[in-house]
């Protein structure tokens, strides 16, 4: 019973990837159970890990792979601390309930092993991703969560628009990934080891020259950002929508998009040696929180409102990283981790019982399906910041790291916007899902044919809209029920309870980060705000009687350029449409003219059209010949005379 | 007094008019008897270099012995080839090598 199991943990889904894609037809339905008892193996071995961790503390186990004489050693290994093990046990807990829903949402689908198969790789890359000792490993389980997420969101592949979100997933992470690749290559050939604790050394030693390490650390960033989301290589979140809904939940809460951040985390004291690169990575967080907020909030689709709110999460953990707080950070996407599966999950049981996903148009979930919805109001919430669920406590520790931190006073004025955007769109997706009728704002006229498409033009017909809704079976409702109850209740974590334990942040980092405490006037001020923000909504949505609305008009051109999405995609399209395919039209028609043509087809066109030429030598006359044979011999004897 | 020169003179005049018969006549058999004046050329360089080399005396004949060599297998050569010219004027009804163009583009 020791750390040195924790491979394991991997190893298992991944095994169940290969049973379940190679046998799967013989086994019962389609060999989803190996998948689920693989995933419950795992989780039993982060117990067995944690436990190990907790009486051996933190340790790294490693075998060689292949060594490069004299060059590099590569290496398989764990590295066991309270980071990857805290992860490791999200991870493996979040897939486990979300396979268990999956197992009842996904029952009517054909390709239900492939799914299993699939969700199982996916966690399996995850969780080799967060326990790898040595960059090179990571990498590897970083592309393999990238093809996870691929085939997932792809899953309805007959679907126009999955194909093209699951390809867009993976085209967009890909840029970000080049760069971590890049990134990697360069600290290698700066350090000479791929091992993380190797190259961490060796930048505290500075062995590592500043330009380089600072090049390294953008490009390496650079994955980050694509995996996790940050503007302006967001895009593909929203988009991934397209997948299954179980499959948002995965990708959006423990897998995938904490990637990033983890990867942050853990190289976390290379980037502190960086010049510069902690700021930058705030303002990218920054950004990415604010531009995700805002976005939210004009989505009238469930499960694109909570895509946009993950960005935004995403981007005030990448805000805590770059304050220099690892412990906020990780805090952050556990209170998220729990609370946005919780949503996912009951966005799931909604569209399920109501056969909607236009928030307007979805009526009667409290009465229909009150546990489903307390625990989706409950996760909301707690993203939103109300206390004292976990979120409050997080978003508190992250600007109180702002406040700490090196950063200035205007990170903490523009984070506190974020917080009241953040908390806007969590009133706003409240009150018009959960009111009694169904909700058209007037201002739909102009929302028109955006997106929904037929959906938004149609009124809703009577059956579908005053049916009311039934609670979901009990596999669909427990891993909510599960995961809304942690996300609530997670937030004691943030304090040291007992003299080992003092807090999450300090216990995550090895004592780095020093214990949470709160900072009554940054915490009543946040409060404050979001209380402000969220009865602004309820007058907006629920009593009609809005001071603000005149006072608000002028934000209508804001509006139009939140719902075109900033115009990001519009913008990605023209660089993809113009730049993208006309570079991949000269390159085509330079390999079919000058390669093709004229070098491969060229050689054989010369040969025959020689030939053709030089067969007139051959007249059949035998004097010919002849004369060219004297004319030959006398040559030859012309030149041996001259020669001598 | 009989020179090397002279001998040479004669080999190349020989050779020349053999050359030129191969290559201007139009008659098979001509041809064909011209290469054997261009072997006949040869013959006499060969008997001329052998009896004027700067060696012992029985060494001298190697030449003409050589020339004897050349003679036999031309002679076995003209029989294949006028059984060939043979063939070719039975079945073509002519030896012309203006019109055997069969083996041509």
């Amino acid at each position: 019973m020791n750390a040195s199991l924790a491979f394991l943990a991997p190893a298992l889904p991944a095994c169940a990837f290969f049973v379940i894609v190679l046998f799967g037809r013989w086994l019962p339905r389609g060999g989803a159970p190996v998948a689920i008892a693989a995933t419950a193996g795992a989780f039993v071995v982060f117990v067995i890990t944690l436990l190990g961790m907790l009486s051996d503390g933190a340790s790294a186990h490693s075998i060689r792979w292949f060594e490069v004489q004299g060059q590099a050693t590569f290496t398989w290994g764990t590295v066991i601390d309270p980071l990857s093990v805290v992860m490791l046990g999200l991870v493996a807990f979040v897939a486990l309930l979300i396979q268990v829903y999956s197992w009842s949402y996904m029952r009517e689908e054909r390709r239900f092993g492939w799914y299993f198969a699939v969700h199982s790789l996916f966690a399996a890359a995850m969780m080799a991703l967060v326990l790898a000792d040595n960059l090179i490993l990571m990498y590897l389980a970083w592309e393999l969560v990238g093809l996870g997420s691929y085939l997932l969101i792809g899953y309805w592949w007959e679907k126009r628009s999955a194909a093209e979100a699951a390809k867009k997933a993976f085209v967009t992470t890909r840029i970000g990934d080049v760069g971590l690749l890049i990134g990697i290559i360069l600290l290698f050939k700066a350090t000479g080891t791929f091992s993380i604790s190797g190259v961490i050394s060796a930048v505290e030693t500075s062995q590592v020259t500043q330009p380089t390490l600072n090049w390294s650390l953008i490009l390496i960033f650079l994955g980050a950002m694509g995996k996790s989301a940050q503007v302006p290589l967001h895009v593909w979140l929203p988009d991934a929508m397209e997948g299954p809904t179980p499959v948002s939940a995965l990708i959006h809460a423990a897998t995938m998009v904490a990637a990033g951040v983890y990867l942050v985390a853990r190289l976390f004291p290379i980037f502190d040696a960086g010049s510069g690169i902690l700021p930058m990575i705030a303002v990218v967080g920054l950004l990415t929180a604010l531009v995700g907020a805002a976005m939210a909030l004009v989505q009238t689709d469930l499960k694109r409102v909570l895509a946009y709110s993950t960005v935004s999460h995403l981007g005030f953990m990448m805000l805590a990283l770059g304050a220099g707080s690892v412990g906020a950070a990780m805090f952050h996407l556990l209170a998220h981790a729990f609370a946005k599966a919780a949503l996912f999950l009951g966005a799931g049981a909604f569209t399920h019982s109501t056969h909607q996903t236009d928030i307007r148009r979805m009526t009667g979930l409290l009465r229909g399906m009150r546990l489903t919805s307390i625990a989706f109001i409950a996760s909301a919430l707690s993203l939103a910041g109300i206390p004292p669920l976990a979120g409050f406590f997080s978003k508190d520790e992250i600007l109180l790291a702002i406040l700490d931190g090196h950063l200035g006073v205007v990170f903490l004025v523009f984070a506190l916007i974020a917080v009241v955007l953040s908390a806007l769109y969590t009133g706003r997706l409240l009150f018009v899902l959960f009111s009694s009728r169904p909700f058209v704002p007037e201002g739909d006229k102009a929302a028109r044919g955006r997106e929904g498409g037929a959906k938004a033009h149609a009124e809703p017909t009577p059956g579908e809209s005053h049916a009311v809704p039934h609670e979901a079976p009990l596999l669909l409702l427990l891993p909510i029920l599960i995961l809304a109850v942690l996300g609530a209740v997670a937030g004691l974590l943030a304090f040291g309870w007992t003299g080992s334990y003092s807090g999450f942040g300090a216990y995550i980092t090895l004592g780095h980060d020093k214990g949470f405490h709160i900072e009554p006037w940054l915490t009543a001020l946040a409060f404050l705000l979001v209380a402000v923000a969220l009865l602004q909504t309820w007058r907006s949505y629920i009593s009609q009687s809005d001071p603000l609305r005149s006072a608000t008009a002028f934000l209508a051109p804001a509006r139009r350029l939140l719902e075109r999405k900033l115009y990001f995609d519009t913008v990605y399209q023209w660089i993809v449409d113009r730049v993208v395919v006309t570079a991949a039209q000269v390159v085509g028609l330079v390999d079919r003219a000058v390669v093709n043509d004229k070098g491969i087809e060229g050689q054989g066109i010369l040969v025959r059209y020689a030939g053709a030429a030089m067969r007139y030598l051959q007249t059949g006359m035998v004097y010919n010949y002849a004369l060219g044979l004297a004319l030959g011999a006398f040559f030859v004897a012309v030149v041996w005379w001259i020669l001598s | 007094m009989l020179e090397l020169v002279h001998l040479q003179v004669l080999s190349a005049a020989l050779f020349s008019i053999g050359l030129y018969g191969v290559l201007a006549r139009r008659s098979a058999v001509l041809v064909l008897i011209s290469i054997e004046l261009m072997l006949n050329a040869v013959n006499v360089n060969l008997i001329g270099l052998g009896a004027f080399a700067d060696r012992p005396a029985e060494s001298r004949v190697f030449g003409q012995i050589l020339a004897i060599f050349v003679i036999t297998i031309s002679a076995a050569e003209l029989g294949l080839a006028f059984a060939i010219i043979l063939k070719l004027f039975r079945s073509r009804g002519s030896v012309n090598t203006d019109e055997l163009n069969l083996m041509k583009w």
